[in-house]
């Protein structure tokens, strides 16, 4: 099991807004320098959904996907784990891992994990 | 710069095509629009093709050369266009640039997708192909997700509630089952959806807090247009011609996660504004519009973004039946997306199509806007990333 968010942020040098993912200019200002950042602090959650119509790669019943936002602004989407919808509100502090997200060739693919 | 007329158009049934292949599809919308600009037996100078998927999904490659060819429209240009479920209008916009350029006299513009023959897994993950390599659809992360997070986003920004999305499902299949060319010819209603002992089996919450009737359906279809310039449409044909009045187009971020507000639909907006600006109209002046209800809500959140109703009461003025076909702004009385269906790359072309019958008068009482002279339409890419919007107006 890994336990660092293998994630990269990017923060502009020029007007410090964070990207994830990579820009080649800032969204913001177009600056082309930025420095490279970690998510850092509590996750708090900001938008999620629940979807039963899964792409192929799952064998799961359901996935639970919300996109949360770090103490120092990185924004990234993960699989949330909970048994229930009534285990999560917009605003709350999640938990993040990084665990396996889906299986392709049999080989376990890592990604940001939210829980409780 | 010329003004540019549709002078024919064509489109067949959507729905599950399974004896026709993409090529079919494509050639049969593509003969219709011909006949119906009278052309029958004359070539074009260009063929824009919109399609989206068919090297995922059949396989195949290059399909505006292979359309040419099956047409023996030998020897046009001929070039494919991709922009998701954005195809058909991108398509659409590239043919009016280059008759307005005056480069070409005769363009078609052919829209198709065949989506039914994989199974659903595969067209669940052929669509969210849109999202972030990266950081997004590694997850699982589907088109529906996304909708289901802005929905939810919406109902706690507006007040959005799960009735007004009811409203414009019951309205959108209602209509569809008065469109010959609609996928989904069912009337349903609020006992059988929401209020039965039977509506959880009926109707599955299927990407929260969308329900399975918020969504629409998986389609096979194909639809075209042709384009001249506006001042030699009486050379081919005598059908009132409609002109391409205004048309605009906007990007977003790509992923969701990095918009400041993922509840504002920017491109949308843009699109659509710049469309209204090129015509010299406003949305009060449009009579009858077709929308990208992919999902119920878009229908609503694309009403306000596109300026006919105020952000947060979209979903009252659908619910009031102010958007049904005898009310304020008729939007989507084809059936839209939610019951004509959305074979992706055919989409933003049959919207185009559905405007043109609409603008001709020639629809049954039944689904007509009564004198309608100026009409809209809304193509919306990914997941609100690339939007094409037309303003479209009958001329005398």
């Amino acid at each position: 099991m890994k336990t660092e968010l293998e994630i990269t942020a990017y923060q502009c040098k020029a007007c410090g807004r964070v990207h994830y993912p990579y820009h080649d200019r800032c969204l913001t200002c177009k600056n082309r320098e930025f420095e490279v950042i970690k998510p850092e602090g509590d996750a708090h959650l900001l938008a999620y959904t629940q979807i039963f119509n899964l792409p192929w790669g799952f064998d799961v019943r359901f996935l639970v996907h919300g996109v949360v936002e770090f103490s120092n602004g990185v924004k990234a989407m993960g699989q949330i784990h909970v048994e229930s919808l009534e285990d999560i509100k917009t605003g709350m502090t999640l938990q993040p891992g990084w665990e396996p997200i889906r299986i392709v060739s049999g080989e376990a693919i890592y990604g940001l994990v939210l829980k409780p | 710069m010329r003004d540019v007329a549709i002078i024919g158009v064509g489109m067949i049934p959507f729905g599950r095509r399974d004896e026709d292949t993409l090529l079919d599809m494509l050639a049969y919308a593509s003969l219709n629009a011909l006949d119906d600009a009278g052309m029958g037996d004359k070539g074009v100078d260009a063929v824009y093709v919109a399609n989206m998927g068919a090297g995922i999904l059949q396989h195949q490659t290059s399909v505006a050369s292979a359309l040419v060819d099956r047409l023996s429209l030998l020897p046009a240009a001929a070039d494919a266009v991709e922009n998701g479920p954005a195809s058909g209008a991108s398509a659409i916009k590239n043919g009016l640039l280059a008759v307005a350029s005056g480069y070409y006299d005769t363009v078609l513009v052919a829209g198709g997708e065949k989506m039914r023959e994989v199974v659903g897994w595969k067209a669940t993950d052929f669509v969210a192909t849109m999202t972030h390599p990266e950081v997004e659809y590694p997850y699982g992360i589907t088109l529906p997700g996304m909708a289901g997070m802005f929905t939810r986003l919406y109902m706690e920004k507006y007040g959005l509630t799960r009735d007004q999305l009811i409203a414009v499902a019951i309205k959108n299949q209602k209509m569809g089952t008065l469109n010959p060319y609609a996928h989904v010819k069912m009337i349903i209603t609020r006992e059988g959806i929401v209020e039965s002992p039977d509506a959880a089996v009926n109707n599955p919450v299927a990407a929260d807090p969308l329900h399975f009737y918020d969504m629409c359906p998986v389609s096979d279809g194909a639809a075209a247009v042709i384009l001249c310039p506006l001042e030699k449409a009486q050379e081919f044909t005598q059908n009132v011609p409609v002109v391409i009045a205004g048309f605009g187009q906007a990007t977003d971020t790509h992923t969701l996660q990095e918009r400041d507000d993922p509840t504002n639909l920017k491109a949308v907006t843009l699109a659509s504004e710049q469309a209204f600006n090129m015509a010299g109209l406003k949305p009060k002046d449009v009579d009858v519009a077709e929308l990208h209800d992919a999902f119920t809500i878009l229908e609503i959140a694309e009403s306000e973004h596109a300026g006919f109703f105020k952000k947060g009461e979209g979903g009252i003025a659908a619910e009031n039946g102010e958007t049904s076909l005898k009310g304020k702004i008729p939007i989507n009385v084809s059936g839209g997306l939610k019951a004509r269906g959305h074979p992706v790359g055919a989409t933003g072309v049959a919207q185009v199509v559905e405007i043109v019958f609409q603008l001709r008068h020639q629809l049954d009482e039944a689904r007509q806007v009564k004198d309608a002279q100026v009409g809209f339409t809304l193509n919306f890419g990914g997941f609100g990333n690339n939007v094409v919007a037309f303003v479209l107006r009958r001329s005398e």
